[in-house]
């Protein structure tokens, strides 16, 4: 049996590990160079930046990703992090850092709440893992249970943080299903390399098993015969195949299906796709030759203007930065309107960081921005559409299809793992 | 080279440039240091550069 896979970024890459493990000969196409997407380094200045993430899984070394990497024998060390912390004001009724702050542990976030709401959130913690709230977004909900905008801050810091959006644009049913994962999985942690170390992984299971990954190679167009798909279209050839898995996310998969995605029937779908969003956000790394958080968790800054969060990555693995060195990233949310003045989103993201780290010498290395088509997430957490295309044999694989409660690269592995029980069983 | 459009402001160009000629703030900006080679061209995820002939 042969499959094909349309791009080589961690889904393209967990796909065909998958697929050439059970049997399958596997062809693997990437556009660019360079393999691993949005999930891999970029060499700069002596720094292991990254292509998008934070070098960072969601869920560590006992997330989907680390299991799926696991199961195929991709040999990855994930280290992890620290326990999250939270950067408050020191003085009560602070809007932000300007007068002193201090960093309080993430688990620790009721303690800032009354007596009365204290309780209440012991309650819920309880009642919620019953009966999950359904039906608002989970900045509604937490607006209809409190009247304290200290939960809305920590819930908006959180959601830029790990989805890149608002918390009243992630559906409250998300929510619930990524903190019952944090109780399954734990919190996150950085595999040693950073990302590029899992698509070396996973380069080399696809190689054993005499898959082939192919660069500077686009594909244009997919084949379709008698509704099935067949095949693609590299340059002028034709290569044919048994399966084909997209890592492009739905609506550009759908674009080099062409003019077969056009019928009635397909309408459905078709809508479905015009809902789809992708967020945008912005990463400014920074060099310090002392450290600039002192420990490897995240830390939250809720009272930021912009920035969302920040992580250390070489309090984890110091070989991402030349010796001596560190690299520290922020994560901002950018919201839809403000797509079109980055510049500005970028300013307000660097005087962030200087209230942020008074009184620290670091470096700005470079500003990152994502967005349309090359995002933070190909499809709003909470709104995939599933692995499953109208055409048999097509699946989409990434973050355009993510799995349900995962959290980016963890979605997207338990996105893989459904398409793979679909395929192989 | 020209930068159209296209461009997200994602950086991957500066870190291919062995010329250290691209700024990145939003938008990808070539400096004067560019020799038009075309190396970067190859490594935006967008289709962004254009090589100007
Ligand atoms: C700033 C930022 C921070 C992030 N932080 C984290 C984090 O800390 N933790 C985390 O878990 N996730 C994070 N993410 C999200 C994570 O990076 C993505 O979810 C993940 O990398 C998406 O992988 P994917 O499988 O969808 O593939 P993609 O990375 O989208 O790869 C798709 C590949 O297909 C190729 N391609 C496109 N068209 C064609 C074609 N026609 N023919 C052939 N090839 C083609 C592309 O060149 C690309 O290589 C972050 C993202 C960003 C942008
Ligand atoms: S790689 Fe392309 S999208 Fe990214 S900054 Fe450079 S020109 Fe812009
Ligand atoms: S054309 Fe060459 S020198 Fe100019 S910015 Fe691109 S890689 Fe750098």
């Amino acid at each position: 049996m042969k499959a094909i896979v349309i791009g080589a970024g961690l889904g393209g890459l967990l796909s065909a590990a998958r697929l050439s493990k059970a049997g399958y000969q596997v062809d693997v196409f990437e556009r660019l160079p360079i393999t691993g997407g949005r999930f891999t380094n970029l060499s700069y200045k002596g720094f292991q930046l990254s292509s998008g993430a934070f070098h960072t899984l969601p869920h560590g070394p006992a997330g989907p990703l680390a299991h799926s990497l696991k199961e195929v024998g991709a040999d990855v060390k994930i280290v992890r992090s620290d326990i999250t912390t939270v950067r408050v004001p020191l003085k009560k009724g602070s809007q932000d850092y300007e007068k002193g702050f201090k960093d309080i542990s993430f688990t620790d976030f009721s303690t800032l709440l009354s007596h009365k709401d204290r309780l209440k959130i012991a309650l819920l913690i309880v009642s919620t893992r019953k009966n999950r709230p359904t039906g608002s977004s989970l900045q509604a909900w937490i607006r209809s249970q409190f009247k304290d905008e200290w939960l809305v801050k920590l819930a908006d810091a959180f959601c830029g943080w790990s989805l890149s959006l608002k918390s009243n644009e992630v559906p409250v049913e998300e929510i619930f299903e990524i903190i019952e994962n944090m109780y399954r999985f734990g919190g996150p942690g950085v595999p040693i390399g950073g990302c590029k170390g899992v698509i070396d992984a996973l380069e080399s299971v696809i190689a054993a098993h005499d898959g082939k990954i192919h660069t500077e190679t686009e594909v244009l167009k997919i084949f379709v015969e008698n509704g099935k798909a067949v095949g693609v279209l590299v340059g002028e050839e034709a290569y044919n195949a048994d399966l084909v898995i997209s890592n492009l996310g739905h609506a550009a998969t759908a674009c080099i299906c062409g003019e077969v995605l056009s019928g009635e029937k397909d309408s459905g779908y078709l809508k479905i796709l015009e809902t789809l969003k992708p967020s945008a956000g912005i990463k400014i790394c920074l060099a310090a030759d002392e450290p600039l958080v002192g420990y490897s968790g995240v830390l939250l800054t809720p009272y930021a203007k912009r920035v969302n969060g920040i992580n250390e990555v070489t309090q984890v693995d110091p070989g991402l930065a030349p010796p001596g060195k560190h690299l520290t990233m922020s994560h901002q949310y950018v919201a839809p309107e403000n797509v079109k003045n980055l510049e500005a989103e970028i300013e307000l993201g660097l005087q962030d960081l200087k209230e942020i780290f008074p009184n620290k010498k670091y470096e700005v290395l470079l500003t990152q921005s994502y967005h349309d088509n090359w995002p933070v997430n190909r499809a709003a957490s909470g709104t995939d559409p599933g692995n499953e295309t109208p055409i048999p044999g097509l699946y989409v694989v990434g973050d355009g299809a993510k799995g349900k409660g995962g959290i980016e690269v963890e979605g997207v592995a338990l996105g893989v793992t459904a398409t793979m029980k679909k395929i192989l069983g | 080279m020209k930068i159209n459009e296209n461009c997200v402001g994602c950086g991957q160009c500066a870190s291919f440039c062995k010329k250290g000629a691209i700024e990145v703030k939003g938008k990808a900006r070539a400096t004067d240091a560019c020799i038009d080679c075309g190396i970067c061209v190859l490594y935006c995820p967008v289709k962004a550069i254009e090589v100007l002939v």
